[in-house]
């Protein structure tokens, strides 16, 4: 037996025996920062035992697992759909996966994976439809019926990566509105979106991963579910951990869970996480008095669809949650995309739950890992940007005469104008077939010849996306502007053929 | 700026021709101004607004003469959908979407001016906004 000397930190199986007895001291982690600032690390250290956490966000790399049961005559399940949405078969006959992104072949982008699990853990009964090749020991092709969650032998979610310790605080470049997994994000620089708990947030409060760990018992959904790992693209280094989650879904509440559409983006699964910190020595306490002005993310253009968005600044979950950020100079509104009034209720009843010795805490049987990295993506196919074929452009201002134009169009043997203003910046383009009927038509003045509605393309563009707008719009070239409309040259058409040819 | 309400006019097919709007205009000598309009020779509907210390006797003069008033909600929020994300509040471009202290997410509906907007609509993730459609034509 192994005695441990006085005062040498708390255990959790110490801290399970005042939880059973009705003696052990929670706090929420807004309670425990308050009380760090007023009587200092050391005395929380001393009266808390365990510190309660929670988030509530879209995580979409969630979902289901279930088994229906099997069927007579029996079928070893192909395709299948419930209420319209295609599940996953990845096994034995009767198991499915329902992934939260899976959209309903009938209400796609409105109804999907996520709201499919919702609508079981309310209750509700929803329709199965599935196919299958038929075998000697499974010869059915067709099943069609209805169920319950009371109908299914296992329910479980099981999450990929939920969590994540903080993320990016979206905002948009471009002309017109985007629709993006960070939500609905205006012209120019109009909004910006965040998500996350902040110091709430459960990794938040153990940054090093101290005390959470497989086997590490948590609120999930309103029920008692576990970690059972770290979670996918878990990137510590950058403090962006996450972890993977298991719980009985027949347990939980579609208070915690619900199912979610993002306009033009698809859908997905707010899920609630509550994680209980132990405060085993006065290191881990200290780490749980994080504050919201601690934690900093970046500002990134989500206006620029490249892996690598441009980063426009640094912002602290503080100023993110007094609802207004700084950026470029303006002051604009910013939108949490997580509910931070759920993530209270949740730090709150996992709370009550152990202070009314309905919960215990578990200790990992493995620690999350602290030094994994992240890796982008190996690509064996070239991909091609507009800044790989994009040259000078010939460029006239707005103030010079036709004639002028149509010498330089001569001189240079081109087709395509820029017009630009004083600064560089992008007013419109003239083609030589503009002058052309210019001088037919007996016009003199520039202006009456410029296309001011100009499509344009931005230099970290793939040559897809540009091409197909050339193909849309009708047309031959599209000049290249930087985020402030200052041209930086021109694409043609003939360049990508060129390049394709190659 | 002076605080301003919303009331909805309702013209039917035998009052439509009068010029009502402006005659209660120049009785009382009350600025309104006409936010929509769906109307015809049938009737149809206006959604004006009125300075909001004018309101009772302006809806008076209107009921007076026969048209019906109505205080028009122009956005619903169902409550047990919302769970309050704020995922609407950066949108709206009036200011009627706020947090209270405990983080739930307000409407303000005086404030929202509906239809001509709607940007939080889509914005939703849990669909909980809808515009509530003021106008009643064709809907005989
Ligand atoms: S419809 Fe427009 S004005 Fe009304 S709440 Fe939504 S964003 Fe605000
Ligand atoms: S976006 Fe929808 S769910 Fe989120 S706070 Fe607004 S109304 Fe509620």
């Amino acid at each position: 037996m192994v005695i441990s000397k006085k005062g040498n930190g708390r255990t959790i199986a110490k801290i399970n025996q005042k939880i059973k007895t009705g003696d052990a001291q929670v706090l929420t982690a807004e309670e425990m920062k308050k009380l760090v600032a007023s009587s200092g690390v050391e005395v929380a250290y001393k009266e808390v035992d365990v510190v309660t956490t929670g988030t509530f966000g879209a995580m979409c790399s969630s979902g289901a697992v279930i088994n229906l049961g099997h069927a007579d005559p029996p079928i070893k399940i192909q395709r299948a759909w419930l209420n319209d949405v295609e599940v996953s078969h990845p096994g034995a006959a009767v198991d499915l996966y329902i992934g939260a992104t899976m959209m309903s072949d009938t209400q796609p982008f409105e109804y999907g994976g996520g709201h499919l699990i919702e609508d079981l853990i309310a209750g509700k009964e929803v329709e199965v439809r599935a196919t299958a090749y038929g075998t000697d020991c499974y010869p059915r092709t067709k099943l069609n019926t209805t169920i319950t969650k009371d109908d299914l032998n296992q329910f479980y979610l099981l999450n990929f990566r939920n969590c994540y310790q903080r993320y990016v605080c979206a905002t948009n470049s471009r002309d017109e509105i985007i629709y993006t997994y960070m939500g609905k994000l205006l012209p120019r620089f109009k909004n910006a979106t965040y998500s996350g708990a902040g110091a709430l947030n459960p990794l938040m409060n153990d940054p090093d991963y101290e005390t959470i760990g497989v086997g590490t018992r948590i609120f999930l959904g309103g029920g008692q579910g576990y970690v059972i790992g770290e979670g996918t693209q878990h990137d510590p280094n950058s403090r962006f951990g996450t972890i993977m989650v298991r719980g009985d879904c027949k347990t939980m509440s579609s208070e915690f869970i619900r199912g979610a559409a993002f306009t033009k983006y698809g859908t997905t699964l707010y899920v609630g996480i509550g994680v209980p910190i132990p405060i085993l020595n006065e290191g881990v306490a200290k780490k749980t008095a994080l504050l919201d002005e601690e934690i900093f993310t970046d500002i990134i253009d989500y206006g620029v669809p490249r892996r690598g968005r441009p980063k426009l600044g640094k912002i602290n979950y503080k100023e993110l949650k007094s609802g207004k950020v700084t950026v470029n100079g303006n002051r604009i509104k910013v939108s949490s995309l997580s509910s931070l009034k759920k993530a209270r209720k949740i730090a709150e009843t996992l709370k009550t739950w152990i202070a009314n010795a309905q919960f215990y805490l578990s200790a990992p049987a493995e620690n999350l890992p602290t030094d994994s990295v992240c890796n982008p993506m190996r690509q064996t196919e070239e991909i091609a940007f507009v800044n790989g074929v994009t040259h000078a452009a010939v460029t006239c201002r707005d103030d010079e005469d036709i004639e002028a134009v149509a010498q330089r169009i001569i001189s240079k043997s081109v087709n395509h104008v820029v017009v630009i203003n004083k600064q560089g910046e992008i007013k419109g383009i003239v083609t030589s077939w503009d002058v052309t009927r210019a001088v037919a038509e007996g016009k003199n003045r520039l202006d009456d010849i410029i296309t001011k509605k100009v499509v344009t393309a931005r230099p970290e563009e793939t040559l897809e996306a540009a091409s197909r707008k050339m193909a849309q719009h009708h047309i031959s070239a599209l000049p290249v502007v930087d985020r402030d409309k200052k041209v930086v040259g021109l694409i043609t058409s003939e360049d990508i053929a060129k390049l394709r040819g190659r | 700026m002076k605080k301003m309400d919303r009331i909805l006019l309702r013209f039917s097919e035998e009052n439509v021709e009068e010029p009502i709007t402006a005659q209660v205009i120049l009785e009382l000598g009350i600025p309104i101004r006409i936010v929509t309009a769906t109307i015809d020779s049938h009737g149809g509907d206006i959604l004006v607004e009125v300075p909001a210390v004018h309101v009772e006797e302006i809806v008076k003069a209107f009921r007076d003469k026969g048209v019906v008033v109505t205080f028009p909600k122009l956005i619903d929020v169902d409550c047990d959908k919302c769970f309050d994300c704020g995922a609407c509040y950066a949108l709206c471009p009036v200011d009627a979407i706020s947090f209270d202290e405990d983080y739930s997410v307000v409407f303000d509906e005086k404030t929202c001016i509906g239809s001509p907007c709607g940007l939080c609509v889509n914005a939703c993730p849990a669909r909980a906004i809808r515009l509530v459609e003021q106008h009643s034509r064709n809907q005989k």
